[in-house]
């Protein structure tokens, strides 16, 4: 019981992304079957469409537009400070730090990990590893999205009965691009909503907020 | 992230598995389509339509072997390339592209006497 007390956060978004990926499978087989009917063709089963490229496409798409999200706000609030918010370092903070204040190398802590402790490429990796985590899971999710999204429109394009594209064709097609920035677009106003909206507003017991009382001045400080 | 990392991995094996993909088969649908209208075995070619193909060729009053005997398609000749993509799949042949789709039965016609027109659907005397 303490050990789910202590990862109720993750456990709880697990859950919920196991819901909600089983809810677009679904809803998805059930779209893509009455384009079936209406095309003249055979509806397919549950697991014939999520090893379909048009499942795959929905899903990498997502993915990647969120995966930039955390990296752009990652690598961001590194360099740029917004005054007011808690999702910012305070002004004239700027920058990856010192190592005193990183508590790394000599002045790494009993509890620091083992990697923190070290110099050199060892320390450099760990010490952006959760950037480059983000930004290869984005990587690989927006080639992922290139290549599904490659097969799943050259099928519809050959139910069209015209001829299919290569992939660097589709990557510079209207529809890549379409399916890339209306994700992005989303994800960065969610992101600009979360850093400005935090200056003036509280969420009383989140981490993700100024504490109630805080003024609206207050730069980095978490409640 | 490691319910990340399997998921991922498994997106990866799906794209694996949906890249190798099997030409033969359409190819010898399309081959056989054609030696079979080209030997006026009309019925047989019908029924190597889709269902919705093979409805809407014939005019009221006739059959599909009747309409598909009368659009004197010429003949295909060798295969010269195949393109498959999910459940679809295009046949070019030296005189004829063919279009075609897979059912759990197998690969079905469902259009043939296709000539391009640039970036828009193709022309075909026989479609859906």
């Amino acid at each position: 019981m303490r050990w789910i007390r202590e990862n109720a956060l993750s456990l709880t978004f697990m859950t919920l992304f196991v819901l909600a990926l089983a809810g677009q499978a679904v809803a998805g087989m059930l779209e893509f079957n009455d384009q079936q009917l209406v095309n003249g063709l055979q509806p397919v089963s549950l697991l014939a469409y999520v090893t379909s490229s048009a499942f795959a496409v929905d899903v990498s798409e997502n993915w990647q537009s969120e995966y930039l999200q955390f990296l752009l706000f990652i690598m961001l609030t590194v360099w740029l400070v917004q005054k007011g918010s808690p999702e910012s370092k305070r002004p004239g903070e700027e920058g990856p730090g010192s190592d005193e204040e990183q508590l790394v190398g000599p002045y790494a802590k009993p509890g620091s990990p083992a990697w923190a402790r070290v110099t050199g490429p060892r320390l450099h990796l760990f010490g952006n590893s959760l950037g480059l985590a983000m930004g290869t899971v984005f990587v690989l999710s927006w080639l992922a999205q290139s290549v599904s999204g490659l097969a799943a429109g050259n099928a519809q394009r050959l139910t069209d009965l015209r001829d299919p594209i290569s992939w660097g064709a589709y990557i510079t097609s209207p529809e890549f691009w379409n399916r890339s920035l209306q994700n992005w677009q989303s994800e960065l106003l969610a992101v600009l909503s979360m850093v400005v909206l935090s200056i003036y507003l509280r969420q009383r017991g989140s981490p993700e907020s100024k504490p109630v009382g805080a003024p609206h001045s207050a730069t980095g400080i978490e409640g | 992230m490691r319910p990340m990392r399997t998921a991922l991995a498994a997106l990866a094996l799906l794209l694996a598995a949906g890249c190798a993909v099997d030409t033969a088969a359409p190819a010898r649908a399309a081959a056989r389509f054609h030696a079979a209208v080209a030997a006026h075995q009309d019925e047989a070619a019908c029924a190597m339509l889709t269902r919705q193909t093979a409805r809407k060729l014939p005019d009221p009053g006739e059959t599909c072997a009747t309409a598909l005997g009368q659009l004197r398609l010429g003949p295909g000749g060798r295969v010269t390339s195949v393109e498959v993509w999910g459940d679809d799949a295009l046949v070019r042949l030296a005189g004829d592209t063919v279009f075609l789709h897979r059912f759990t039965d197998g690969w079905r016609v469902r259009a043939a006497g296709c000539e391009p027109e640039h970036d828009l659907p193709y022309d075909c005397e026989v479609e859906d």
